[in-house]
């Protein structure tokens, strides 16, 4: 076990070199490298006073310190050992550091994230062991035609309609049009203040949900199905065990795995929300940060968070993958 | 293409039986069919013209200048103006037929609307204008062409890339493998949505730019499971005899193992479609996807958002995107379940 951590750390390496490069060639590709995000705001510090002669003067000393006349490789690891540091330059927008414009927006797109999340799970899994049990019977049929639909309505479409429909447009008023709590929150007691919050969330967390659902439900029932069906649990149930007892104590346990390991794929999107569901609801989180930065091309925040959400997506997958080879003591990736 | 194994037989046989597979595929492939004709079903070009007792068809594929009947300019004819000017009403026998829905997808139809756009479902538009006054179910129909088409184009070049480079993995395994595997995580890695917003931002939105920058994502998840696929298929017998005979790699590639790695492919298709349709019409809402004016359904629902109180720019397009998908994950699951059926056993 203790080796396989170790493996996989070490592949990690390759894969963030990798990363890192893709990343710096887009920062090389970006009309908005660091010598253009220097004089940016130099010309917001003077309002535009600086003349054409000046700004390519200041232009060729920015390179020199930005370390823009050097080689290639040269600039790469610069540039690489700033972001190691957490220097990913400042918001063109705020003049602030970008680091700190993500935090902010983190833990915004966490709660919304986190908790579609948990509610996908909270529901996915009984309905497929539901559905496992009660293979080919009414209740199965009817819930997958749930799924299906589940399946073919995006997150996003999804977020459109029900603010139409509830948001108070030409239907019903029940629902904020978005935004993460109402003008008034600073007024509000505390219980208020929680259920304005929760009111708040809803649309948007049922956005998130749906897009795991379907895939999270059939998951569930086709590994218990698939366990069902296995030799073992023939024997459990020849040797007299209850049906409920080798469902719940021995196909239950080995049918998680599988679930297990698709966790690590919607780390990305959980932790870091959804561009889209953010914008239709307006929730000020990293989605949203992103959105913007690109309309304003604001290219060092957009770079600090692709970076960010790869390494996301990068440590989701070691996280699934390793919960897997616990569980499962027959894996070995040799 | 390939001969038919008796299990490919089977296959079919299976997959004809699950009648909702069959009946929403169907539906696709007529639905796709007839939207290559949409030109002739909302247009305001008309079907057919009898001038002077001569008759003009399809006007939408044929440039009719103004002149040929009766007017004064070289340019194309205006068809609704046409019918209504004396030089056309004047002759008897003369008539204009127009398609169903007399209305482009492109076309404002600011003057003939008594409201400013976007106007609600009426005789006219029945399923209401959009925020420019184009008829939103021209728009739809058109929409459901260049979402299908998009999709298809980017299946096809999906399966090219991912076949040859999952293909090769599979099949050489050692290095290449070990490489290709790294550049596919870091691949992977990335986010997606926000490396094609970007591409888009610095080099122009296109249709074929959107191909290409969805191509180099695209091919990933195809790839592991020919990869796979390769990596079970080149130990059995089969390969090493023709390797014993004197066959050439990439031949056993392509003309042994390829036909039995189908499976993957073929299921893969559908949910490929569906994943394609669903990320341009995300692309579209956000305002990253193909150039205006092209019909879209996420830009409709765009305008849906900006004029929440006018709903049927946002539930028509929702309706159609939903409708689409869902026919071809019914397909996706017939062919799934017909591709590989798994008996469970189920014990109470």
């Amino acid at each position: 076990m203790f080796r396989y951590l170790i493996r996989r750390l070490l592949l990690i390496i390759p894969t963030l070199f990798g990363i890192t490069i893709v990343c710096f060639f887009i920062t090389r590709m970006l009309p908005g490298g660091p010598v253009e995000e220097a004089i940016q705001k130099m010309l917001s510090g003077s309002k535009g006073m600086m003349s054409r002669s000046v700004e390519s003067k200041e232009v060729e000393r920015l390179k020199k310190i930005y370390g823009f006349d050097k080689p290639v490789v040269a600039q790469y690891f610069y540039w690489v050992s700033r972001v190691i540091a957490g220097d990913f330059g400042d918001s063109f927008r705020t003049h602030r550091p970008v680091l700190s414009e993500i935090a902010e927006r983190f833990p915004i797109s966490l709660t919304f994230g986190l908790t579609g999340f948990f509610l996908a799970y909270l529901i996915c899994i009984p309905l497929g062991i539901a559905k496992a049990l009660k293979h080919n019977t009414l209740f199965d049929s009817i819930s997958s035609i749930i799924v299906y639909i589940g399946y073919s309505i995006p997150g996003f479409a999804l977020g459109i309609l029900l603010l139409v429909l509830f948001g108070g447009g030409s239907f019903w008023n029940i629902f904020p049009l978005g935004g993460i709590v109402s003008d008034n929150f600073e007024y509000l007691p505390f219980y208020k203040k929680v259920l304005d919050y929760i009111h708040h969330m809803i649309l948007p967390v049922l956005c998130y949900t749906i897009g795991g659902f379907a895939l999270l439900t059939t998951l569930m029932k086709n590994s218990l199905m698939e366990e069902l069906g296995k030799d073992y649990i023939k024997t459990a149930l020849a040797k007299g065990l209850s049906y409920k007892k080798v469902v719940v104590h021995h196909a239950l346990q080995n049918a998680f795995i599988p679930i297990l390991t698709g966790l690590g794929s919607f780390f990305g999107v959980f932790f870091a929300g959804s561009i889209l569901i953010e914008k239709v609801f307006n929730i000020p989180g990293m989605g949203l940060l992103a959105y913007n930065a690109i309309i304003q091309r604001n290219y060092p925040v957009v770079l600090g968070l692709i970076v960010i959400q790869s390494l996301l997506n990068l440590v989701g997958r070691l996280v699934s993958d390793f919960s897997l080879a616990l569980a499962d003591p027959r894996i070995s990736f040799d | 293409m390939f001969k038919s194994s008796p299990e490919t037989t089977r296959r079919i046989k299976r997959f004809f039986k699950i009648k909702r597979a069959i009946v929403s595929l169907f539906i696709l492939i007529i639905l796709y069919v007839i939207s290559f004709f949409s030109e002739l079903i909302a247009n305001d070009k008309p079907i057919l013209i009898q001038y002077n007792g001569k008759l003009y068809f399809f006007a939408a594929y044929n440039l009719y200048p103004d002149k040929t009947f009766g007017g004064n300019y070289d340019t194309e004819t205006q068809y609704r103006e046409l019918s209504k000017t004396d030089r056309f009403t004047s002759t008897k026998g003369n008539f204009i037929l127009f398609p169903p829905i007399p209305y482009s997808p492109y076309t404002s139809n600011l003057n003939e609307l008594t409201k400013n756009p976007p106007t609600p479902p009426d005789g006219r538009h029945l399923l209401g204008t959009d925020d420019r006054g184009r008829d939103v179910f021209a728009r739809l129909l058109y929409g459901f062409r260049v979402s299908m088409s998009f999709a298809i184009i980017l299946l096809i070049i999906e399966i090219i890339i991912g076949v040859i480079i999952g293909a090769l993995q599979g099949y050489s395994g050692g290095f290449f493998d070990l490489t290709a595997q790294r550049f596919i995580e870091i691949l992977s890695a990335l986010p997606f949505l926000y490396i094609i917003i970007l591409t888009g931002n610095i080099f122009g939105q296109g249709f074929n730019t959107l191909i290409i920058v969805m191509s180099i994502f695209n091919w990933i998840g195809l790839s592991y499971y020919i990869r796979a696929e390769f990596l079970r298929i080149k130990k059995f017998q089969f390969v090493d005899a023709a390797k014993l005979l004197g066959t050439g790699d990439i031949k056993i590639l392509f003309s042994e193992i390829l036909p039995n790695a189908l499976v993957p492919i073929i299921t893969f298709a559908p949910f490929s479609l569906i994943a394609a349709i669903q990320t341009l019409s995300a692309l579209d809402y956000l305002g990253f996807g193909l150039p205006a004016p092209t019909p879209s359904w996420g830009e409709l629902m765009r305008q849906g958002m900006e004029h929440l109180s006018s709903f049927w720019l946002s539930v028509y397009p929702f309706i159609a995107l939903f409708l689409t998908l869902l026919l071809l994950a019914f397909v996706g699951e017939g062919l799934r379940e017909a591709m590989d059926p798994k008996e469970y056993a189920r014990m109470e």
